[in-house]
């Protein structure tokens, strides 16, 4: 049964309902930090965390949010993100954002990274993000 | 004659009080002066190095992935959009609030990836009492927040701060303050066309 099943999985793999779409970064230098952003269409009916991110840019990736208090600005680490079925989530300047901490080389303006996005629902999505002021 | 005279004096007046209501502060920086460090090791003195010089001045640190780059970038638009309108004399500073990690060598790096211009461009660190006492005078406040220890027992934090680009005339006077990662590049432009005038 479960050949079957995999054979099947092979043939006919489950189309991901998870769509990564204008994924960038920006232009930073080595041992210091930058933000990854873009914004998640989650297709299915059933809401998705994102939980973790993972790229060899950085020493550490964490998913962080900005917020404001008056008109003090900060940031703080948080542990997931969730989409709501058939609904948009946007990671932007000013809002969620993934932390790349401690870069171990410069990014440069038209740079590319790789990156490996983890779902709960959808598992791992791999996506391309390139750097841009 | 002197009717046509009473009016356009009037209407001299009135324009010049809207002005100032669209600049709305007047705090002269030259009562004090701050010795600090630019990203070449030099050391200047503050407000001296930006006299004569209309001053679009952000406040940032450069661990920050989100707002103080995005500060750092409208720096840039603004700088964009001044010489696409011809005006050239505004200079560009950046100070940063943290002055333990920012020393010159990386508020160098910070602004060469970023391809920030050094003849429009100063990027000012200092000893921690003087930043913090400038820092006093623009009303700009910054706290270290989650701070840890790494393996390599460096210190890490972020830091909680006043999201700021303040505009400064040619005399070193503080003339009005923005919100430094969502400013309107175009409010602030038209402001530096009244400081021209």
């Amino acid at each position: 049964m479960n050949i079957l099943l995999s054979i099947l999985f092979v043939l006919f793999p489950p189309e991901n309902k998870i769509k990564i779409n204008n994924p960038w970064m920006r232009p930073s230098s080595e041992k210091m930090a930058t933000a990854l952003y873009f914004v998640i269409e989650n297709q299915s009916e059933k809401a998705d965390t994102l939980f973790q991110v993972d790229s060899d840019l950085a020493e550490k990736v964490e998913i962080h949010e900005t917020y404001s208090e008056g008109d003090m600005m900060g940031m703080r680490k948080v542990d997931f993100v969730v989409i709501g079925g058939k609904s948009l989530f946007e990671l932007k300047p000013g809002a969620h954002h993934i932390m790349l901490m401690k870069l171990k080389k410069n990014i440069n303006d038209g740079d590319k990274g790789e990156f490996v996005l983890h779902f709960k629902q959808a598992g791992e999505i791999k996506i391309t993000a390139m750097a841009k002021k | 004659m002197t009717k046509i005279f009473s009016i356009l004096l009037t209407i001299t007046f009135l324009l010049s009080i809207s002005c100032k209501e669209k600049l709305p502060l007047d705090k002269d920086l030259t009562k004090k002066s701050y010795n600090l460090i630019d990203q070449d090791n030099n050391e200047v003195v503050f407000p001296e190095i930006i006299k004569g010089h209309i001053i679009v001045m952000g406040f940032i640190y450069t661990h920050c992935p989100d707002i103080c780059p995005m500060t750092t970038h409208n720096m840039y638009l603004i700088e964009k959009e001044l010489k696409n309108e011809g005006i050239t004399n505004v200079k560009f500073v950046a100070l940063s609030f943290d002055p333990d990690r920012d020393t010159p060598d990386v508020l160098k790096k910070f602004a060469e990836v970023r391809e920030l211009d050094f003849k429009s461009w100063t990027l000012l660190t200092g000893e921690k009492t003087t930043v913090n006492d400038l820092l006093k005078r623009f009303d700009v406040k910054a706290i270290k927040t989650d701070e840890s220890i790494d393996e390599d027992g460096n210190s890490e934090y972020s830091m909680m701060h006043t999201d700021r680009i303040s505009l400064v005339d040619e005399n070193s006077i503080l003339r009005k303050n923005y919100k430094g990662s969502t400013i309107n590049i175009e409010e602030i432009v038209k402001d530096i066309k009244i400081l021209e005038d």
